[in-house]
């Protein structure tokens, strides 16, 4: 065993960097797959929280959403307000117990994790719904748009726009907290470099290298969010249209720029 | 043109809770009409629009659309706001899409047409506008007339029987006042059927066919522009009068 803090961890990265790759790609596959299926959850969950219902109008559906709201509030309160370990521990010990379900560890981990992301996201996704200027659900209603319509077109883009930088957090949280998995026994870094400290007892430069490993996993991810995140906003400057714009799609209609007068205003470029 | 009624409203009312916001009120559009509704904030005209676009609820009365009532239970509201436009004070321009798909998106999803139609259609009003060159512009990078007129295009796009406005110049500068009303006075001139909230009283002097004055939820006044503005018969449209001129 070399004797300086340095040498040790070149010395363990040396003989164990299999193991530990091996432990942050099971991290990260767990992490971005759960926080998929979370997202998921937790738009459809977030999207039914957020429909109108009138008691006077549509008394049925008032009732019928009523209750699934109820249930889906019930879901969201449970799963946000109690810790994913005891979860992970309840529904992989519990689901061969209780239902006689014989979940399999990695089925166990992406449902616990994606359950949890869900829950969150739910409430992420109802408040990015209702950060929305009402007036844009007026200007899409004016026009005639269904609820759906309206929904899918331009409530939810724009949600999904100003929601992208929590979706990040929930990523990245994702990604440090699959350790709790470790107590169901799946090996990802967190119990990869507790066996590698423990084989040689060299628990300062084990974990010294994997948390190197998991600020390089999350900061990466957080810097490919941001970037798509930039993606979305499009262009800060835009081109005038002052050729024919129609030519190449129909060939039919004859654009002709006779409003070339208000452009001196200002072309905005480079905003 | 054949003397039609496209709007009856019948003894309309709307409360918020306790307080009264439209009481009893009454009037006709006719086709080609340019009908506009004036008086002090608070008086309940833009209530009284929304209410006929069905972005309000009305608590008592009834609103007839070609002599059908638009508060029915079986009553088809999405193709009912196809038909008749709105263009808003805060433009309410759909911020994750450009001009051209603002313009656009109406005509195909809800009226079902081809892309191609839509844009085709969507182009001859930008250009009406004079937002043509501009269809790349996402609204966050246009000035507020602009925005506006962008605005109007979008409503002129789903080819509407009637377009109602409100307030479309109040949260504009002057200079921008000027481009909007200029596209407003154009569509009057070709016979659209309009109802506009205003608080521009020259122009609404000059472009409707029919001025209706209201204060405190209820019409005070209302007949030919000539009329009300030349020949007010209510105190309160005189003293509403003297108030502008005086300003």
């Amino acid at each position: 065993m070399p004797q300086t803090f340095g040498e040790r961890i070149l010395y363990i990265w040396e003989r164990y960097s299999g193991s530990f790759m091996r432990g942050a790609a099971n991290t990260m596959v767990i992490a971005l797959i759960s926080t998929f299926i979370g997202c998921i959850i937790g738009f459809i969950v977030g999207i039914i929280q957020t429909i109108p219902t009138d008691r006077k109008k549509n008394p049925v559906k008032w009732f019928i959403i009523g209750i699934i709201k109820f249930i889906l509030n019930v879901y969201v309160e449970v799963f946000r307000g109690t810790p994913m370990m005891a979860q992970a521990m309840f529904i992989y010990f519990g689901s061969a117990a209780l239902f006689n379900i014989n979940m399999g560890m990695w089925q166990a981990a992406f449902f616990i994790v994606s359950i949890n992301t869900g829950a969150y996201m739910a409430e992420t996704v109802r408040g990015g719904i209702l950060s929305i200027d009402p007036g844009q659900t007026e200007g899409a209603k004016a026009i005639g748009m269904t609820h759906v319509q309206t929904m899918v077109n331009v409530i939810l883009p724009q949600a999904l726009r100003n929601i992208m930088p929590q979706i990040g957090n929930n990523l990245i949280i994702n990604i440090k907290d699959t350790c709790v998995l470790s107590v169901i026994g799946i090996v990802e870094l967190f119990y990869t470099t507790k066996g590698i400290a423990g084989a040689l007892y060299t628990y300062f430069e084990a974990f010294a290298i994997t948390m190197v490993i998991y600020f390089i996993l999350t900061f990466a991810c957080s810097r490919i969010l941001r970037f798509w995140e930039d993606k979305m906003d499009g262009p800060d400057n835009f081109d005038l249209a002052t050729t024919d714009t129609l030519a190449h799609t129909s060939g039919m209609y004859s654009y002709k720029a006779k409003t070339a007068g208000n452009l001196n205003s200002d072309s905005r470029e480079g905003r | 043109m054949e003397e039609k009624n496209v709007f009856r409203i019948k003894h309309l009312g709307k409360t918020f809770g306790t307080h009264v916001v439209l009481k009893d009120i009454d009037f006709t559009v006719n086709t080609g009409d340019v009908t506009c509704i004036i008086g002090a904030s608070g008086s309940g005209k833009s209530t009284l629009l929304r209410c006929m676009n069905l972005l309000e609820t009305p608590t008592s009365g009834e609103i007839l659309y070609h002599d059908e009532p638009i508060t029915g239970k079986n009553f088809n509201q999405s193709s009912y706001r196809a038909k008749v436009g709105m263009v808003f004070q805060s433009f309410n321009l759909f911020n994750n899409m450009t001009v051209l798909e603002n313009c656009m998106v109406g005509v195909t999803k809800v009226l079902k047409k081809s892309k191609e139609e839509a844009r085709e259609t969507a182009m001859f009003y930008l250009e009406k506008v004079g937002m043509a060159p501009y269809i790349n512009a996402k609204p966050r990078q246009l000035s507020g007339g602009q925005k506006q007129r962008v605005a109007i295009a979008r409503a002129l796009a789903m080819k509407p029987e009637v377009i109602l406005f409100d307030e479309p110049t109040s949260a504009l500068d002057p200079q921008m006042v000027g481009e909007v009303l200029a596209v407003i006075r154009t569509l009057a001139k070709e016979g659209f059927t309009m109802i506009i909230v205003t608080h521009e009283m020259a122009f609404a002097r000059d472009v409707s066919s029919h001025v209706v004055f209201m204060a405190d939820g209820v019409i005070c006044e209302e007949g030919a522009p000539e009329e009300v503005f030349g020949n007010p018969k209510t105190a309160k449209m005189q003293e509403f009068l003297t108030r502008f001129i005086n300003n």
